[in-house]
């Protein structure tokens, strides 16, 4: 009797299901449902953005008070400006609102990888081999010719390293000069970034020291850093601005010593192809049309005070989500005798 | 002290102390219809003189611990909006003689108009809220300058009041490093008046609009601290970036500025 009943509640959720998939069809009509995840961020009306709560000027500035609220700043944020006005005028001109994270650099690929961000920007390099870094796609670059420079601090360690740099036979950017250049050295490199991994993969014959970010290198008196490894744009801007006492490495005079050359990319999740699609054809046309270049000559070679740009142009970040990470952090030595 | 400006105009320049005399004067002389308008105006310039006063003192309190802020050695600074409340009282309670922290209980009188007591916690709650804001700022370890300096808290604390109140409160100067300083006519006329007399503890304070709104315009002048950016040589930039004016301690460095309609209640 009660496989009767049963067989029979079946024979009535079937006939009354029979027309779902009409109520479906209709209810796409008027209501489309997103069908990959660039309609899904036109219909959020918001792209979650992650950038790096450390400094690395001139791509992000240091997040500053400004007399619109708090800030940041820089050519990356200005290429955000770019992507979310090109994504305004995909989804029907209307507006797609980027709202930033600032974490930690280390912090924005877990963050991609738990789908909390659509994408992240801060002058990350796709051309450098990263064990273990998986489920992430990049976009084309928007900044060539970066690469992995070092800088250091003491006039003895400077005249140290270029004596010996001077007196190689073999290429300047050979891995094996650079391990007997900097040999009994103390390297400090930001965790995560593309200096880390060269670093272990290169330096053996060094103090390795693993910091959080570039402050906490300059900062660090436990143990005193001897160089600091890290993207050459960066470590360019900071001793010709910010500290002068640095000075870079260099080869053939004034030429900065590139260990790598190295392009900067959008950072997506590997299976967003709408969105790398949609990323490479803004960067693509942006390249075409020039403005890259402008963007670059902007942040990079122009003499600018970075307090205005970020009162003027700057983008707002949600600063509850700051406030974890934004100690610069410290220094962790790890031992490569 | 009155300078003659056209046949419609005329700017008073008034210091604390001779603020009592034409106040006196406008009550006692004046018939009946006067005698609201004179007391609305008085009520009004001294809110505005007040609410400058105010915003004057937390632009020190904010000087006063910019080496705090900008120490790229700590990280909490301990500099919260609760601590820049109780100094910005202090502050204000040594310039004025007024306690804001009793001013609930504090009997108006002319030294503390009405219009005042609405709207000075007003402004304290706006300041409160610009150093609450600037938290995850300050409070960044590694990074030295934050630009949280007296000026940009300024324009934050006037525009949050202004937005809360009927009452315009700005910073301004003729060289605005921010655009929406700039002077509008009027203040451009006074900050160039102002310019070619010697410093004095004065303000300025005058009837625009047909008599339906007081301005009154606070200059501040450069001190020590101020040159550090400000100053020589000019041209040179400073730690964020700007190029220094060349100034001197002592010179006009701009005004806060008060905007009031005088039919404010």
């Amino acid at each position: 009797m009660s496989g009767m009943r049963g067989r029979l509640c079946i024979v009535v959720i079937g006939l009354a299901l029979q027309g779902c998939g009409l109520i479906v069809d209709v209810v796409q009509l008027i209501r489309p449902v997103a069908a990959d995840e660039v309609q899904t961020l036109c219909a959020r009306k918001k792209l979650q953005v992650g950038i790096a709560v450390e400094p690395f000027r001139p791509f992000i500035f240091p997040a500053t008070f400004t007399d619109e609220g708090l800030r940041v700043t820089g050519m990356d944020v200005e290429l955000i400006q770019e992507i979310t006005s090109a994504l305004s005028k995909h989804c029907g001109d209307q507006p797609i609102t980027p709202v930033l994270q600032l974490v930690r650099y280390r912090d924005l690929f877990v963050l991609l990888n738990e789908v909390k961000l659509d994408l992240f920007v801060s002058a990350t390099s796709a051309n450098v081999p990263v064990p273990g870094r998986s489920g992430l796609a990049y976009s084309i670059p928007y900044f060539y010719d970066g690469g992995i420079g070092g800088i250091v601090a003491r006039p003895e360690v400077s005249d140290r390293v270029r004596a010996q740099l001077r007196g190689q036979s073999e290429q300047l950017d050979e891995p094996a000069v650079l391990r007997r250049v900097l040999a009994g050295l103390t390297v400090a490199v930001q965790e995560g970034t593309s200096a880390q991994f060269y670093a272990e993969a290169h330096l053996t014959g060094i103090k390795l020291v693993l910091c959080d970010s570039l402050p906490a290198a300059f900062e660090s008196q436990e143990p005193v850093i001897d160089v600091i490894l890290g993207n050459q744009p960066v470590l360019q801007y900071i001793v010709t601005r910010v500290r002068k006492s640095w000075q870079q490495l260099t080869a053939d005079g004034d030429r900065p010593l590139l260990l790598t050359r190295e392009h900067y990319v959008v950072v997506m999740a590997e299976e967003n192809y709408r969105l790398r699609w949609f990323v490479n054809g803004v960067l693509f046309r942006l390249d075409e049309s020039g403005r890259l270049a402008e963007m670059r000559r902007r942040w990079v070679e122009e003499t600018y005070a970075y307090p205005r740009r970020a009162a003027s142009e700057g983008l707002p970040f949600a600063a509850e989500n700051m406030a974890q990470h934004y100690d610069q952090g410290t220094c962790r030595g790890r031992s490569r005798l | 002290m009155r300078k003659r400006l056209d046949n419609d105009r005329t700017r008073k320049v008034l210091t604390g102390s001779q603020l009592i005399i034409p106040l006196f004067l406008f009550v006692s002389t004046g018939t009946m219809s006067d005698f609201a308008f004179a007391v609305d105006r008085a009520e009004a310039e001294e809110t505005a003189r007040l609410l400058a006063k105010l915003l004057q003192a937390g632009r020190l309190v904010i000087d006063q611990h910019q080496a705090l802020i900008d120490d790229p050695r700590k990280g909490d600074k301990g500099f919260t909006p609760e601590v820049f409340e109780r100094q910005l009282i202090k502050e204000f309670r040594d310039k004025t003689g007024i306690d804001l922290s009793t001013l609930a209980t504090t009997p108006t009188s002319v030294a503390i108009p009405p219009l005042a007591k609405e709207l000075l916690p007003a402004l304290v709650q706006a300041s409160k809220e610009v150093v609450r804001d600037a938290q995850v700022v300050i409070n960044q370890r590694g990074i030295g300058y934050k630009n949280f300096i007296p000026a940009t808290y300024g324009s934050q604390a006037a525009t949050r009041f202004s937005k809360k109140s009927n009452v315009r409160l700005k910073q301004t100067t003729l060289q605005p490093r921010n655009p929406k300083n700039e002077p509008d006519e009027y203040e451009t006329s006074v900050l160039k008046w102002l310019a070619g007399r010697p410093r004095a503890e004065a303000y300025v304070s005058e009837l625009t609009e047909q008599g339906r709104t007081l301005r009154v315009v606070m200059p501040i002048y450069y001190v020590g601290d101020c040159l550090k950016c400000h100053g020589e040589p000019k041209g040179d930039l400073d730690i964020s970036g700007y190029p220094k004016e060349g100034a001197r301690e002592g010179d006009l460095a701009g005004a806060i500025t008060v905007a009031a309609p005088l039919d404010l209640r």
